[in-house]
């Protein structure tokens, strides 16, 4: 066992948290929770130099051939930093797969682009009950000639007004299983007949309803095999619950240095706060809390990195992580007192992003029945 | 990051398993906390035995005090498979093999290690042990004892009382925490550690009964019994240092001995939910046993990390802080838990006594109900272990 990181993943780790903290101040955050667009167009071109978009792409796609735990350690501290944008929806959600699933025509065609920081792409999957699972799936697709044509509504798409494409989950077929038949499509997302409605969402960050009324799709924009479909989305699920929970432990870690920082300095009844037990040992709790992310999820990520994931880890991971960063935000808003309720501290911004957090590939109950599963239940 | 396990301990694994199918009877039943109550002496020393002959008793000590060099990552494993199993015996009493054989290493002459450390290996009486620590005025404030060693000649003179000692009534030895110096400028700064002969005259061991009627524990009276000062460890008035290193290494073993213990029970109840019907399904179908049961299966993993994390920091020659603080505090949640679900998912049959045929489980759920707040206080109280973080982890100031 070795619980350390490598040299280099220190320094990815050190060199991404000081580009963040001069390039996205918290005061960047929220003008961009009030942007149109929600990201720095800018920002974004600076981290494709960087390599972040391709990090772990082939270098043959303008990637950095970089491992999975990589690619996490970035991700935490985009998570402490709250970048805004749509990093996870085109690198996590899109990204993974097209690189696992894609054939070589697509992967030459888009991966590239999306390295350069050319390309948004994002993933829509939930409908209506907004449950991850396949017998949910209504949205049909029909081939009609060479294009298949997409009839039906996705909900909580994140960052489809700047999308160039959307990985849509349809049905194109029904079989024993509520899991046979489903197709994942390539949509352009400024093509005809796909049409956008804002969801506005406490967390600030842009999601919404699309609704595909008769958009159509060329056959070779399908990505893998017409109606195995759901193999890559329970692909796209495992890795993103993984990468959501770095976002989300980076936010534990940032919400408990904070909150120890607070207080060493808040004094009351001639003292600072920390020195009485009752803050003391929340904030004992907190660290138990951000520790237990950090090592569920530094597990299910190697797992992921040698080549043998493991559902029951990954689904640990998030199911802790869902929980945890609830609490700590909780926490940390009771240990400030009435200033960690207000819209000036920085506190508030990570607590009204946790619902999506929690939502993002898979919530608690659907995490917890894979364990349960796992158990033999 | 790599979060396999060598081969060696997975083989380790396989044998502790096939140990104990081969010598422990089926209807053995299941003490949670470690060799908790002492229920057969005989019986367990005969195991300390067998495992000090398989070579695993003191598995991470040097061959020549009777180890063979484990890594602490295959004693963690170890431990874990000994709670698994419910294997009597691995503790040899509960101090020597987990503190007072590494404490020696580290702050023993050789004198000390050669006389003591090979009859621990051994697995016989005489390397039992216990520790005298508490006293009625120093539970938490354990800087607060007042049990005496005054030196005269060759010898020190030990008065004064213990209480909550685990096992006196079978140890043949107590590392005992005595003040030596009465006028220190702080009070833990005139604290020694001897090594006591518990068959000295002037010991006198008499039983507290658990509120269970276990005896386990004991309070310890020493009335002008001599103490050759060969027996002193380490430096005189510098005792609290060794202590806290004794309390590291105490605080350590909790978190894989909870995660093997909890984690049978776990899959005793996954597996007795599976085969118990009410209202003609299965009890694993009732969404609130299964979000319990993975609930917990969530936090045993934390533990099982947390575990390993800590024993990999040491075998790095890092000396951990807080680790072992985090660690008790989440095994005895844990085990508090567990305990908790297991009896709401055996229902009324929790109330049976362990003993019984009625208990389910061989008694393990009731074992755990019975022992969690007993465990949660030795070696330390959250409460205790939360400031430990909050002061040497997070550097908040000083709370008491």
């Amino acid at each position: 066992m070795d619980f350390s990181f490598t040299e280099e993943q220190d320094m990815l780790r050190i060199s991404a948290r000081d580009f963040l903290a001069k390039e996205c101040p918290k005061a960047k955050v929220r003008e961009m929770a009030k942007d149109e667009r929600g990201y720095d167009v800018q920002m974004w071109h600076s981290m494709a130099e960087l390599g972040w978009m391709g990090l772990v792409f082939p270098e043959e796609y303008g990637g950095m051939a970089a491992s999975f735990m990589d690619l996490v350690i970035l991700m935490e501290e985009m998570g402490r930093n709250i970048l805004p944008g749509p990093f996870f929806s085109t690198i996590a959600l899109c990204a993974l797969p097209l690189l696992e699933y894609g054939n070589s025509e697509q992967k030459t065609e888009f991966l590239p682009q999306i390295a350069k920081g050319g390309a948004i792409w994002t993933f829509a999957l939930a409908e209506s009950s907004g449950k991850y699972k396949a017998s949910e799936v209504r949205l049909r697709a029909v081939l009609r000639g060479t294009n298949y044509v997409l009839e039906g509504h996705k909900l909580f798409v994140t960052d489809a007004h700047v999308a160039d494409y959307i990985l849509v989950v349809g049905r194109t077929g029904d079989g024993e299983r509520p899991e046979d038949g489903i197709t994942l499509f390539m949509v352009d997302a400024r093509g005809p007949n796909v049409k956008m409605e804002t969801i506005p969402t406490i967390g600030g960050d842009r999601q919404f309803k699309v609704s595909f009324d008769g958009a159509t799709v060329p056959e070779d924009n399908i990505l893998g095999t017409i109606g195995k479909g759901w193999d890559i989305v329970d692909f796209i699920l495992q890795r993103a619950a993984v990468l959501k929970c770095a976002e989300m432990s980076g936010a534990c870690q940032a919400v408990l240095d904070m909150t120890s920082s607070y207080a060493k300095e808040r004094i009351q009844f001639d003292r600072p706060i920390g020195s009485f037990q009752a803050i003391q040992h929340k904030l004992a709790d907190m660290l138990i809390d951000v520790e237990a992310v950090q090592y569920l999820l530094y597990q299910a990520a190697w797992g992921i990195g040698v080549g043998s994931p493991s559902p029951w880890q990954i689904s640990a991971a998030k199911a802790k992580a869902n929980e945890a960063y609830q609490r700590i935000c909780i926490e940390a808003i009771a240990a400030h007192g009435a200033i960690g309720y207000t819209m000036d501290h920085d506190i508030g911004l990570y607590y009204r992003r946790v619902k999506a957090a929690e939502f993002a590939a898979g919530d608690t109950d659907l995490h917890r029945e894979v364990i349960a599963a796992g158990l033999g239940l | 990051m790599d979060f396999r396990l060598g081969e060696e301990e997975l083989a380790l694994k396989e044998e502790i398993r096939k140990f104990a199918e081969a010598e422990l009877p089926p209807d053995l039943v299941r003490n949670t906390v470690i060799d908790g109550e002492f229920r057969d002496f005989e019986f367990e020393i005969s195991m300390s035995r067998k495992l000090a002959e398989r070579g695993w008793l003191v598995m991470s000590w040097p061959e020549k005090y009777g180890g063979r060099g484990a890594s602490l990552l295959e004693q963690t494993v170890y431990e874990m498979e000994i709670a698994y199993w419910g294997i009597p015996g691995a503790w040899m009493g509960i101090s020597g093999i987990q503190w007072v054989g590494p404490c020696l290493m580290m702050f023993g002459t050789e004198e000390q290690r050669e006389k003591f450390l090979p009859l621990i290996a051994s697995g016989e009486k005489d390397g039992v042990w216990c520790t005298g620590y508490s006293e009625p005025n120093a539970g938490s404030d354990f800087a607060n004892i007042r049990t005496r060693a005054i030196r005269d000649r060759g010898d020190y003179i030990v008065n004064g009382q213990k209480v909550w000692t685990s096992a006196a009534h079978r140890a043949r030895w107590c590392w005992l925490a005595v003040r030596t110096n009465p006028n220190a400028a702080k009070k833990h700064q005139g604290i020694s550690i001897f090594i006591v002969d518990m068959k000295s005259p002037g010991v006198t061991v008499n039983p507290i009964l658990n509120y269970y009627g276990r005896h386990h524990f004991n309070e310890v009276f020493f009335d002008n019994v001599r103490v050759p000062a060969s027996n002193l460890v380490g430096e005189e008035n510098k005792g609290w240092y060794y202590l806290m290193q004794s309390l590291a290494f105490e605080r350590r073993s909790i978190a894989p001995t909870t995660y093997g213990s909890l984690k049978r029970i776990l899959e005793d109840l996954a597996q007795y939910a599976a085969q118990t019907e009410y209202e003609g399904q299965p009890l694993s179908k009732n969404p609130l046993v299964r979000a319990k049961l993975a609930d917990l299966a969530i936090d045993l993993e934390v533990l099982k990390m947390f575990a390993f994390q800590l024993a990999w920091r040491i075998t790095q020659g890092q000396i951990p802080v807080y680790e072992s603080s985090r660690n008790k505090i989440m095994g005895d949640d844990l085990m508090r838990r567990g305990a908790i679900t297991g009896a709401e998912i055996l229902g009324i049959y929790s109330q049976a006594d362990p003993d019984s045929e009625w208990a389910k489980l061989n008694g393990a759920v009731q074992g755990a109900y019975l022992g969690f707040p007993g465990q949660a206080i030795a070696a330390g109280t959250a409460e205790i272990e939360k400031s430990i973080i909050g002061q040497f982890r997070l550097g908040l100031p000083k709370s008491y």
